[in-house]
């Protein structure tokens, strides 16, 4: 009986005392702004926190982003260069071809013949207008230049570091001993410390920027959800007054996760604002330096992926400044 | 409309319970005064009323809810039944005497247009119209406990608990609150003061309940004058065979007090 008209009576409250939900969801909200503005000194903290972090975040995708893509262009500009007498035919240069694939360190293999070389070098002189060697190659005359042009075959390999097996194949396959350039010696011209350097250092990027990254995730989220609990307990009073005059968990929590999350909404604007000016101020001088930048180019070319990222920072300044404000107001809302 | 049955409550730590075997019944329409000195166990009760305390032993019911059934997910909604007043009157620092109410009305889920309708009303009610636009720290001791009474009867309740209303004004003004809340008791809400102000307690004449370490140890309907100090010898203890919470449970649905609407 007692049970049966308890809940019955509850019943009738729950129903009767809401209150529609987007008017209070209006309200929160209205609260939450009010706060922010009331809280300024707290705000600015979480701000400027979640800011740098999103900054870093930025930073470090980029910078892995960048350092990768040189690596790779570096690489795909290293290769083996083997030259062979003019009078070489293509069916030669096929055959040898076929007999350097077989080593599983080759990428790929290129060839031409002697003609085919004069022609690439003409039409590179004449690409670039490069008027006097244009009129040297007239005065030497086409004939002579072929004859005097080694085929070649360039070689891209995997594994930079150990081509003792290609060498292996061209001093001792008989093809290439008869057909080998006595001009002009092959070259392995893979700059190969360069690279590692270049790697290790996109190796770096993406491992210690994504650990730092995360590192600073967890030391915003901390310095956040402090500064929030000290918020909080500065107005532990008033979350208690609120609570015995019958204010749901929703409605005292609600302020405090608006507040965070436009402070989350404000570091992500702010932060793609920072960075994007910091890239295009860096990115010309990073090119002068051979660095590759040009994917990031490309990609921040279109405004609609500028509106993309800032929509990905706001994202996930929200996401740590929310975190955060949950887990400050937990304590708070089970005590009371 | 409200029944204290048996209850008793300990605090970890305390070699004496706050609350003894404490059995009470206040029915609907009345204007009690529960009276005792620091520590006797009138905030343990008044938080129990609050749902803040749950007790050891014992049942409450409240206008007709068992607490034992009220789950965590209930209470908002069942505290907004209820009116509380504090001694440190608990308003919201930076927000006007108008906006204090009308939190009170706005997590019930009023709308804005009964917010605007309502908050003059009680304000006129408290007598605060005119600094409705003033903060807390711009008024005085008397017009913030109006306020915070004004935001505790807002939404009506039929149950007001003034938890020591009086401890932080001087004797005039503190007559003036205890005026203001007989009035609203006139209107048929059934108010619970607690106090240890013998002035507060003879200033209005209603019954007076005593609490000591946490026991009643007098329920004197018939008001004499209250002695701050002394045994309280004068007064009787509560009389045995009280009602059983069932039958206070039936008798409180059935019995409706003449009751007033306090704001039009």
């Amino acid at each position: 009986m007692n049970k049966k008209s308890t809940l019955n009576r509850l019943k009738i409250m729950a129903k009767t005392g809401g209150g529609h939900f987007f008017r209070q969801f209006a309200r929160i909200f209205k609260y939450g702004a009010i706060g922010f503005g009331r809280n300024i000194w707290l705000s600015l903290t979480a701000t400027i926190v979640t800011t740098l972090t999103l900054i870093l975040l930025f930073a470090t995708i980029v910078a892995g982003s960048v350092l990768t893509s040189t690596a790779n262009a570096m690489r795909e500009k290293i290769d083996i260069s083997i030259f062979f007498e003019s009078d070489t035919t293509k069916e030669d240069l096929a055959k040898m071809a076929e007999t350097i694939k077989k080593d599983s360190n080759v990428k790929s293999v290129e060839y031409s013949t002697s003609e085919e070389e004069y022609e690439k070098l003409y039409q590179g002189y004449k690409d670039s207008d490069n008027q006097s060697m244009l009129t040297t190659l007239g005065i030497v005359g086409k004939e002579m230049m072929i004859q005097r042009q080694p085929a070649a075959m360039r070689i891209k390999v995997y594994n930079t570091d150990d081509l003792s097996s290609i060498k292996n194949i061209v001093n001792s396959d008989e093809d290439f001993i008869k057909h080998l350039s006595k001009k002009e010696d092959p070259t392995y011209n893979t700059n190969s410390s360069a690279i590692q350097t270049i790697s290790s250092w996109a190796d770096i990027a993406t491992k210690g920027g994504t650990a730092l990254s995360i590192l600073f995730l967890v030391i915003s989220t901390l310095v956040i959800f402090n500064t929030i609990r000290m918020a909080i307990y500065s107005r532990s009073e008033e979350i208690y007054m609120e609570k015995l005059v019958g204010a749901g968990n929703a409605f005292i929590r609600g302020p405090f996760l608006v507040e965070a999350m436009m402070s989350g909404v404000f570091a992500g604007i702010i932060s793609t604002v920072l960075s994007l000016i910091g890239y295009f101020t860096l990115s010309p001088r990073l090119e002068a330096y051979e660095i590759q930048v040009g994917n990031i180019n490309t990609f921040l070319a279109e405004p609609k992926n500028i509106i993309l990222l800032a929509l990905a920072a706001i994202l996930t300044g929200s996401v740590i400044t929310l975190i955060s404000a949950r887990l400050a107001i937990h304590k708070y809302l089970k005590h009371f | 409309m409200i029944l204290f049955d048996h209850v008793t409550k300990s605090y970890s730590g305390d070699k004496k319970p706050a609350l003894d075997n404490v059995s009470l019944h206040i029915e609907a329409n009345e204007f009690v005064f529960l009276v005792g000195k620091s520590g006797a166990g009138k905030s343990t009760l008044i938080k129990m009323i609050t749902k803040e305390e749950m007790p050891d032993e014992g049942k409450i019911i409240i206008g007709g809810i068992d607490l034992d059934y009220v789950k965590k997910r209930h209470i908002p909604h069942y505290r907004r039944r209820i009116g509380t007043v504090f001694q440190d009157f608990k308003l919201l620092p930076t927000r006007t005497v108008y906006e204090n109410v009308a939190f009170a009305l706005e997590i019930a889920g009023m709308s804005n247009r009964e917010i605007e309708r309502t908050v003059p009303k009680v304000l006129d009610l408290v007598e605060l119209s005119d600094v409705a636009y003033k903060f807390p720290d711009n008024i005085s001791g008397g017009q913030r406990q109006r306020t915070s009474i004004a935001r505790a009867v807002a939404r009506q309740p039929k149950i007001l608990i003034a938890d020591e209303p009086t401890g932080n004004l001087d004797v005039e003004t503190g007559q003036g609150i205890l005026d203001l809340l007989e009035k609203i008791n006139d209107y048929g809400t059934t108010v619970l003061v607690t106090t240890h102000d013998a002035n507060a307690v003879n200033h209005l004449k209603k019954r007076v309940v005593t609490l000591r370490d946490g026991k009643i140890v007098s329920d004197q309907k018939e008001h004499g004058i209250y002695r701050l100090d002394g045994d309280n010898d004068g007064f009787s203890l509560p009389q045995p065979g009280h009602l059983h919470p069932e039958t206070y449970l039936m008798r409180d649905q059935r019995k409706q007090p003449p009751r007033r609407r306090l704001i039009q």
